[in-house]
């Protein structure tokens, strides 16, 4: 049982892909403008690597092992549109503000990274809690990334505002530096509370 | 869009890694050193221009007249995964020189999204062949730039005295930060 | 070989999996997204023109522009899905025009504009000045449309952009002539003439000589624009436009009220 649950955790903290891995990097940065499009993006990822994680390892067995690559590429491919067609066709605005990252998610290192070194070698269980924990470890970082961004930004949070009318907002944490830099200090939190709280 | 617009947007006003946010992961890993960070770029040039001219082959004379542009996705990726791995094949029997420099890079740019984000971009915004090549090879020469100017800065990095829970990437990102908010200067220099 | 062969099936089968499976998911999904875009568009036009029951899509020179008609099937105006070059790149944006030329409205539909400075293209602020101007008026930076200053190249860009859209409706919907494409070098009488437009913040006066149906000399007599800025449109538009022998030509940037002034005044020497 405990191995389950470290399983689950060590996507949230330990392991947490956006400040612990570095992976997915790209729409972390882009797409973190706004607490509603980070937890848009994550949900995304989030969805297309459980499913991806599952069919490849249901098939762990089936696939010969030199051409597994592409047709890991072929699957989550696959999944990577169906998300593309449900967005623009349930939620257009996000779909939009998502734009181009949301077939991109293909190449998100994060999907592959987990196929390769968990699904292939695990059994379906084991890799659903696994894509679980990454892909929720991943949507928090983009939802937090993105409250920090819009709240400072905008003086809003999903949309509401909650600054008051005095607030000025610090319109730089809305462009492509803010972004950086906001990740940037992050990191460094995340490595001071770390070592503070001694989780290695 | 003339084609001096888009080479002056994709390397400086809207370059690819600063302002577009693809390609982040190889700008954080391959950046420490400006010899290998050259390797990398010349890799991404060349494949980058193979890349586009292929996948715009494909979607032209393809998948549009087939009514398949849903398939992009899977079909680009695939294309890009395959050409790769020919571009390393050839490489290695014909150029033995070439390989060496730029052989190590290449495994890395199936993952690097700036391959597949061009392509994708360069079939949403409509381009024709020319118009692809020039904005790949520009987009290629912008996230060459950005890697090296990166590469230099991070040299001196090493040897600052930075605070430890900053060292490593959490710096190089307020770099590229600081890096970005220059590059936005560019905007606006030419009216397209 | 076997090895090969296994390997080569199962990506196949992979590959027809997934291919079958995405033209499923997109024969659900891709009549809701058309119907849903064609919805959106419906709406979008109804909040430029309340009465519209029924649009006519035609393209020109790679814009779309939208033909309203009533429920009676009477024209009620136009609406283009058009783009500007703003400070930030291109501006794309809808612009809604009345049987009678009159601006209805314009609403911004994506723009890569400086937040909190270029992005006044987006609210009334800058819309207002220019809704309710006709096709008669020369919706020109400077003339009767005042730029936003801090904001000066999104806020002109635009105004040069609704100019050009408006001479595009005039000639193709409206039925009406388009006076800067009717200068007809060919049937001006030779001679010099004189005329004056408003630049940056002077008056500028152009002095322009017609010998044969062409532009041969063209000169500016006065201005009071801010030296040092100015020079290099007071020096390089003559040269375009008597090149040009046509009054569409590039403004010099960094100068481009006073290039604009330089325009004005040729056309109103030569109406």
């Amino acid at each position: 049982m405990s191995t389950i649950a470290q399983e689950f955790s060590k996507g949230l903290l330990k392991e947490n892909p956006t400040f612990r891995l570095l992976l997915g990097m790209c729409p972390t940065l882009a797409v973190s403008i706004s607490a509603i499009n980070g937890l848009g993006m994550g949900v995304s990822a989030l969805f297309v690597l459980l499913c991806s994680n599952i069919v490849i390892a249901a098939l762990r067995n089936l696939i010969p092992s030199k051409v597994r690559i592409p047709a890991y590429i072929l699957i989550i491919a696959t999944f990577v549109t169906i998300v593309d067609m449900v967005l623009n066709a349930f939620t257009p605005d996000l779909h939009k503000a998502l734009g181009i990252f949301i077939p991109l998610i293909v190449v998100n290192c994060i999907i592959l990274g987990r196929a390769e070194a968990f699904a292939r070698k695990n059994n379906i269980v084991r890799s659903i809690i696994d894509a679980l924990g990454m892909g929720i470890g991943f949507t928090l970082a983009l939802t937090i990334l993105g409250i920090i961004r819009e709240l400072f930004g905008k003086g809003s949070i999903f949309g509401f505002g909650v600054m008051g009318t005095a607030f000025e907002p610090m319109g730089i944490l809305a462009t492509a530096p803010g972004a950086f830099i906001t990740l940037g200090i992050m990191l460094g939190f995340v490595n001071f509370m770390f070592k503070r709280l001694r989780i290695e | 869009m003339n084609l001096l617009a888009i080479i002056f947007v994709a390397i400086l006003a809207n370059n690819i890694v600063l302002n577009q946010f693809l390609g982040i992961c190889p700008y954080l890993g391959v950046s420490k050193r400006i010899e290998t960070s050259v390797g990398m770029g010349m890799a991404v040039i060349f494949v980058m221009t193979m890349s586009a001219i292929v996948t715009w082959i494909v979607y032209n004379f393809l998948l549009e007249p087939f009514g398949l542009v849903y398939l992009r996705t899977i079909t680009f990726i695939l294309v890009i995964a395959g050409l790769v791995q020919l571009v390393e094949t050839i490489l290695k029997k014909t150029n033995p020189t070439l390989f060496r420099a730029l052989g190590i890079y290449l495994p890395l740019i199936t993952t690097n999204c700036t391959i597949l984000g061009v392509a994708l971009l360069n079939v949403q915004a409509g381009h024709n062949i020319i118009q692809t090549i020039v904005y790949a090879i520009s987009v290629a020469i912008g996230f060459t730039i950005a890697l090296v100017i990166m590469a230099g800065i991070r040299e001196r990095l090493e040897l600052a005295n930075v605070s430890s829970f900053l060292r490593g990437a959490a710096v190089s990102l307020v770099t590229a930060g600081i890096l970005s908010l220059a590059f936005m200067g560019f905007k606006g220099m030419m009216t397209l | 070989m076997r090895d090969a062969l296994r390997m080569a099936l199962t990506l196949l089968i992979i590959g027809a999996i997934c291919g079958g499976l995405l033209s499923v998911v997109n024969g659900i999904t891709a009549p809701m997204i058309a119907d849903r875009e064609n919805q959106q568009f419906l709406q979008a036009l109804e909040g430029f023109f309340p009465d519209v029951v029924k649009f006519e899509v035609q393209e020109i020179n790679g814009e779309e522009f939208y033909s309203c008609y009533d429920a009676a099937g009477k024209f009620i105006g136009v609406v283009g899905k058009v783009k500007a070059s703003g400070y930030g790149g291109e501006i794309s944006y809808d612009l809604a025009v009345s049987d009678a030329g009159d601006i209805i409205g314009i609403r911004i539909s994506s723009h890569g504009e400086t937040p909190g400075i270029g992005d006044v293209i987006t609210k009334p602020a800058f819309q207002d000045r220019v809704i309710g101007l006709n096709f008669a008026d020369p919706i020109s930076a400077g003339v009767d449309v005042d730029t936003v200053s801090g904001a000066t190249v999104s806020s002109s860009g635009m105004i040069n952009s609704i100019r050009r859209v408006m001479n595009v409706v005039g000639e193709n919907f409206l039925g009406m002539e388009v006076e800067k494409a009717a200068i007809d070098l060919t049937k001006i009488a030779d001679g010099t003439y004189t005329g004056t437009a408003r630049g940056f913040k002077s008056d500028v006066t152009v002095e322009v000589v017609v010998s044969g149906g062409k532009i041969t000399s063209l000169e500016i007599v006065s201005h009071d624009d801010t030296p040092g800025i100015s020079d290099n449109a007071v020096k390089g538009m003559p040269q375009r436009i008597i090149d040009a022998q046509s009054l569409e030509v590039d403004v010099v940037s960094g100068a481009s009220m006073t290039s604009q002034g330089i325009i004005n005044a040729v056309f109103n020497a030569l109406k």
